[in-house]
């Protein structure tokens, strides 16, 4: 503590030989002179010739990018480096930079000098320039790129409807663009990319609403821990009970068969539009699952149970309604079942007929797991079971 | 070229016609094809449904085809490639039948098939086929519309040609569309109830599995050697490789290959050493059950199996043993309908629970009255062996198909030129009114619903009331191939106003329309294919080996200029010409691959004409559904395999009630209904050296199966001889729905009271007097042989509704008329106003 005491003594005692204007003056130069060349050499930075000095830059993101419309145009409009990954507002700027600190640590220690490391590590340095363009709300694109300015007329049907719901929102362009200028990252971990770019990461939840699952949802036992307990199909709505950290318990309605351990949930009964799949742990923990009422389906001759389950999962992914996520499993549904045959309308099958005539077909489409389940809930949702309009 | 010249002016009325005849044959053809497309280099690469190919040039001519570089067993059609662009039916240029250019849209439509057709420009053309779409929505509405009738295409994600028709004329308006298909009508319906899936269409157990796993396989009614030479996009041929294998395997007594068949298939054939099962024909299900019978005897059925993954096998026991209906399904009862002895019904109920055993069920015993049944009760008899979902056991309903059962290689494929309308695109005549009338109907049905608007159907558990149809739009499609019944046909086309066809050739579908577009073949377009339907192996590029001969066009340049007809030129196209549509769809495939494959940039991929994606991980159906089957639960009701299935119950239909059940066929010979008149079981399979109609116009190819140039009849021995017949005669095929000359092929392949001629020969009928331009009348002879000029147009059932031409009884003699020209691959008469 002595010494703290004494470093406080000295600072505070007058100066001996310089006047207060000298220290002044000399401050003020010295300050110019710095920050004159921090910024010139800020500024240096700034140039595409400093962003493809490091070899990996050059061979890599700065070939990629020559492949793209972004660097060669009838136009002769050209986006360098700066232009798309240097916001021009200097808080912005100055965060970019000192996260560009790293970039230089990875080229002096070889992080990414083959193209094998390169492509190991590229969704984690994607993942990085996306979060920024998720802050900075795409700014730099929309330097040039401005909603307002956009001739709707110019565009086609499908764009004109895409880009007219981000315009209102004045939404972030990257959440649809990713990999416009360089090569996409393996999303492989990463899931259902597209989907996700459309109807977003979800909202933080509060507490006595109901909300939607934008993707296939872990479930836990418990508000912390790794304890799977099953999974909450996509699309789904549950009503949230309370947050805790990241994890937030939900309940869960709906109806189960009296077969096996009961551990499959389904939206409704007689109806197999599943809601959720329990762990055999999960299923059997007491106080997880509560049960009402049975009764028989007439077209298996199975009990079904109605029940309320209240679990755990991670509060990301959810979604206030699921208007999007049924506008884009429609979308898939048309684009991607009408390639051999005209896609028959969802209400021309029932909701426990689809899953039969949607899973036979499955092997001509290409589809991740997520969208898969999508789609097909997307079909059981607006089947003739509840779609009872008009002839099909 | 004869033509009836007094029967011909009287069709004229008063105005002066001049006929020409068909326009000249192969000669001139080298000098009217067009110049080379870029690249020049030789030995470009092409895909199509027979395989992939190297083709190169001579003269701007198309010389030489070659197998690609990856396909070791080749299919022999391909020595017709050639002809699909260079033949005498090919459609040179825009034409309407004469007196629909004459009279429009109140044309004499009973002498349909005349075969009397001017030339006109693609201008007139166009405009003709947009007033008739103006007067049938303006007049009836869209239920007055059907261009919902599509099928097998050519292969090609940019210019698959159904998806070009229905786009363009849905953005004039709205029309009937259809739902299943020929091929496996009933199969894709009954199967969702039963195993929870199409089964026809998914993916099966990968062949490597069963060449290690199995002891027997148990081949129904299935000739996949024949089949696997053709896939719904460019096919691998990789199938043979594992054909080639069991070979090996059975001839080393590894493997037991049992082949439950009426006829002895060409896969027997080739296998050799192959067990081969007779069965009476339609009877498979009374042997199935007789089987079944056997097995719960003596208790040889799996009943944990039963109890933990099916459901309803105890209703069933009451019908199998008698309890429902008084009768006991024995083998004695069965053999008595199936002809095969008793004994033997007890040894296949044992050799069928002894090992593991892979069922491989065909299509053809679905496309037949209650073609629901032998389906449903042959997964019956599986759930019984209790070994679905094990490898190299169970059972699949498509390992014929497409190359089922090579493991798929988990890459994403391209995508395709929209069939649908785009977002926030309206039709012209944006009118969703069918007054009443069902928008979507059973494939099969569009011939009742000419005949009978209005009639109410039960079809899968709804009711379709069949829409009043004034004209219909075929592209890629043959109707007159797939259809049965041609004078029922004719009978309906009589009340259709107006019909259009695009197609590359002049098949029976084109002569019996009224305004016909020229579309060029797959060799005369750039595009890109999967390179293996369920494989999923690679990427195709499909060069441009010459331009469009004549007047012919792309399909995308045919709706092209229609759409700028319409003023939606950009809405149809999005403002991309062909190449950039197909780096459009390149790019889809290979961003949706990143990280996956490292795919090349369009230019260099379409430089080197093929990306390989390899070889995939064998898999196993079903195989999740066994470990877990309340986590993974299959797509039935119930989601375990519905043995008894109360929703069909539900439905109360006569025709299919809620298990598998054995019902008397309308017509059935060795004994059944009808067999005294018509004796004859007529077999309609899918053709060894087609896919289905297309190729019969590859006019080399053609000769060297023809005979007498007409489509072989395969015959009995015995029965040739009781009818004086000899190797190389024509005869003629009879019953009362109609009668067709094919020449004689005797075969110890076909046992007494069976015959086959295959599907896909395209129907070539003449006058009495023997002339082309007769072809119209009711009951006239078709002098090439398409069996569907004989076969029966009713539903399996309420259920499915699906086509039934396998129930189809004839009878044939030697033929000692005047032989008339083959009236079917010359093109129209082209006569001029």
């Amino acid at each position: 503590m002595k010494w703290l005491i004494n470093l406080w003594r000295t600072l505070n005692r007058p100066a001996r030989y310089l006047t207060l204007g000298t220290i002044s003056i000399s401050a003020f130069i010295m300050g110019v002179v710095f920050w004159g060349g921090f910024n010139t050499a800020l500024e240096a930075t700034n140039t595409e010739q400093f962003c493809i000095s490091c070899h990996t830059m050059k061979d890599t993101p700065y070939k990629e990018l020559q492949e793209t419309v972004h660097w060669s145009n009838r136009s002769g409009v050209r986006a360098t480096c700066p232009d798309c990954h240097v916001p021009h507002n200097w808080t912005q700027k100055m965060g970019v930079k000192v996260a560009a600190a790293k970039d230089i640590y990875g080229e002096i220690f070889g992080v990414i000098d083959t193209p094998e490391k390169y492509e190991k590590k590229r969704l984690e340095m994607a993942s990085r320039v996306w979060k920024q363009f998720d802050k900075t709300n795409s700014q730099t694109c929309k330097n040039c790129h401005d909603y307002k300015s956009m001739n709707w007329d110019k565009m086609s049907p499908l764009a004109v409807k895409q880009m007219k719901q981000a315009a209102e929102k004045d939404q972030s362009c990257i959440d649809c663009h990713k990999g416009i200028a360089h090569h996409l990252p393996d999303m492989g971990t990463s899931r259902a990319p597209e989907l996700i770019a459309q109807v977003g990461h979800g909202v933080s939840p509060v507490d006595g609403q109901e909300y939607y699952s934008a993707l296939t949802k872990e479930l836990f036992e418990g508000p912390t821990g790794d304890k799977d307990a099953g999974l909450l199909n996509i699309a789904t709505e549950v009503k949230v009970l309370e947050t805790q950290g990241d994890r937030v318990k939900i309940s869960i309605e709906g109806w189960r068969k009296r077969i096996g351990a009961g551990r499959v949930i389904y939206k409704d009964f007689g109806v197999n539009i599943l809601t959720a799949q329990l762990t055999k742990e999960a299923a059997k923990h007491e106080g997880t699952i509560r049960v009402f009422e049975d009764k028989q389906d007439p077209m298996t001759g199975l009990t079904w149970q109605r029940v309320e389950v209240d679990i755990w999962t991670n509060k990301n992914y959810l979604l206030q309604n699921p208007d999007m996520l049924w506008s884009y499993a429609k979308d898939t549904y048309n684009t991607a079942c009408s390639v051999c045959h005209t896609q028959p309308a969802p209400a021309h099958f029932d909701a426990n007929t689809w899953p039969g005539m949607f899973q036979g077909m499955l092997a001509f489409v290409n589809m991740d797991q997520d969208t898969t389940a999508l789609v097909q809930k997307y079909l059981q949702e607006h089947s003739s079971t509840f779609d009872k309009s008009g002839h099909h | 070229m004869t033509m009836n010249r007094r029967h011909f002016l009287k069709g004229l009325l008063s105005v002066s016609c001049v006929a020409l005849g068909s326009t000249s044959v192969l000669k001139p053809l080298t000098a009217m094809a067009g110049t080379l497309s870029e690249p020049k280099e030789d030995w470009l690469v092409t895909g199509s449904h027979w395989g992939a190919f190297r083709i190169n040039r001579k003269n701007g001519v198309i010389d030489k085809v070659l197998p690609f570089d990856t396909d070791k067993y080749p299919s022999d059609m391909i020595n017709g490639i050639r002809g699909l662009v260079y033949n005498n039916s090919r459609a040179r240029y825009p034409m309407v039948r004469l007196d629909y250019l004459l009279k429009g849209w109140d044309s004499d439509t009973t002498k349909r098939g005349d075969f009397r057709f001017v030339r006109v420009t693609w201008d007139q053309a166009l405009e003709l086929f947009i007033d008739a779409l103006n007067t049938v929505q303006t007049q009836y509405g869209p239920s007055g519309l059907h261009a919902g009738q599509t099928g097998w295409r050519a292969v090609g994600q940019m210019h698959s040609c159904t998806s070009h028709m229905q786009r363009a004329v849905a953005m004039h308006g709205n029309f009937i569309k259809k739902v299943g298909d020929y091929s496996t009508g009933a199969g894709q319906v009954i199967m969702p109830y039963v195993l929870g899936s199409t089964e026809v269409y998914a993916q099966g157990t990968s062949w490597s599995l069963i060449l290690e796993h199995t002891d027997t396989i148990v081949l129904w009614s299935n000739d996949p050697y024949k089949n696997l030479q053709v896939g719904w996009n460019t096919e691998t041929h990789e199938s043979y490789f594992y054909l080639a294998e069991l070979k090996k395997k059975v001839k080393e007594g590894k493997i037991k290959v049992i082949s439950i068949d009426p006829v002895v298939s060409k896969t027997q054939n080739y296998l050799e050493n192959v067990e081969h099962q007779y069965v009476n024909p339609q009877t498979d299900v009374p042997l199935m059950l007789g089987i079944a019978h056997e097995m719960v005897k003596q208790g040889w059925h799996d009943a944990d199996f039963i109890q933990g993954y099916s459901l309803g096998f105890d209703e069933f026991l009451k019908y199998l043993q008698g309890q429902s209906d008084g009768v006991e399904k024995t083998p004695e009862w069965a053999s008595k309908i199936c002809g095969i002895s008793p004994e033997r019904i007890r040894e296949l109920a044992k050799v069928m629970t002894t090992g593991r055993v892979q069922m491989m069920m065909g299509w053809c015993v679905q496309r037949q009255q209650h073609g629901e049944q032998p389906y449903w009760m042959a997964a019956v008899l599986a759930t019984m062996i209790g070994q679905i979902g094990l490898p190299g056991g169970g059972i699949s309903y498509g390992h014929h198909y497409s190359g089922i059962g090579i493991p798929a290689s988990g890459a994403a494929m391209p995508g395709a030129f929209p069939r649908n309308l785009d977002e926030g695109v309206k039709p012209i005549f944006d009118n969703n009114d069918f007054k009443g009338y069902s928008s979507v109907i059973p494939v099969a049905r569009w011939i009742d619903s000419i005949l009978e608007p209005g009639k109410v159907i039960d079809a899968n558990g709804n009711k379709v009331t069949l829409p009043d149809i004034k004209m219909m739009v075929f592209s890629g499609c043959n109707p007159w191939n797939h259809h049965q019944n041609r004078n029922r046909m004719k009978e309906a086309y009589h009340k259709l106003k107006c019909v259009v066809t695009i197609d590359t050739n002049w098949n029976a579908g084109s002569r019996f329309s009224d305004i016909v577009l020229p579309a060029c073949t797959t060799l005369e377009r750039n595009d890109l294919d999967i390179y293996g339907a369920y494989a999923n192996r690679g990427i195709l590029a499909m060069h441009k080996m010459v331009e469009p001969l004549y007047e012919s066009l792309s399909d995308f340049e045919i709706f092209t200029r229609f759409a700028r007809k319409l003023g939606k030129e950009k809405e149809y196209t999005r403002g991309m010409n062909e190449l950039q549509w197909l780096e459009y769809l390149y790019n889809g495939c290979k961003q949706a691959n990143n990280g996956q494959f490292d795919m090349p940039d369009f230019a260099s991929f379409w430089k080197a004409g093929y990306y390989d994606f390899g070889p995939g991980k064998p898999w196993v159906r079903h195989q999740a559904f066994r470990e877990d089957p309340e986590i993974n639960p299959l797509g039935t009701p119930s989601g375990l395999i519905e043995i008894y299935s109360r929703k069909i119950a539900s439905y109360n239909y006569d025709d299919c009630p809620g298990h598998p059940t054995w019902m008397e066929k309308v017509e059935r010979s060795h004994g059944g209904p009808g067999s005294k008149k018509h004796p004859i079981w007529l077999q309609s399979c899918h053709p060894d050296k087609r896919l289905h109609s297309q190729m019969c116009e590859s006019d080399e190819f053609r000769a060297t199966y023809t005979v007498k140039d007409r489509e072989p009849c395969y015959l009995n021995a015995k029965d040739a001889k009781k009818r004086g017949i000899k190797n190389g005669d024509i005869v003629r095929v009879f019953n009362d729905r109609g009668q067709l000359l094919a020449g004689a092929v005797i075969s110890s392949n076909f046992p007494e009271g069976v015959i086959r001629i295959q599907e896909g020969a395209w129907y070539s009928p003449v006058g009495k007097d023997g002339a082309k331009a007769g072809g119209w009348e009711i009951g006239a002879l078709d002098s090439y042989g398409d069996p569907n000029t004989l076969t029966l147009d009713i539903g399996t059932s309420k259920l499915a509704q699906a086509c039934s031409a396998y129930t189809c009884l004839v009878d044939y003699e030697k033929y000692t008329g005047k032989v008339p020209e083959v009236s079917g691959f010359s093109g129209p008469i082209e006569v001029s106003v």
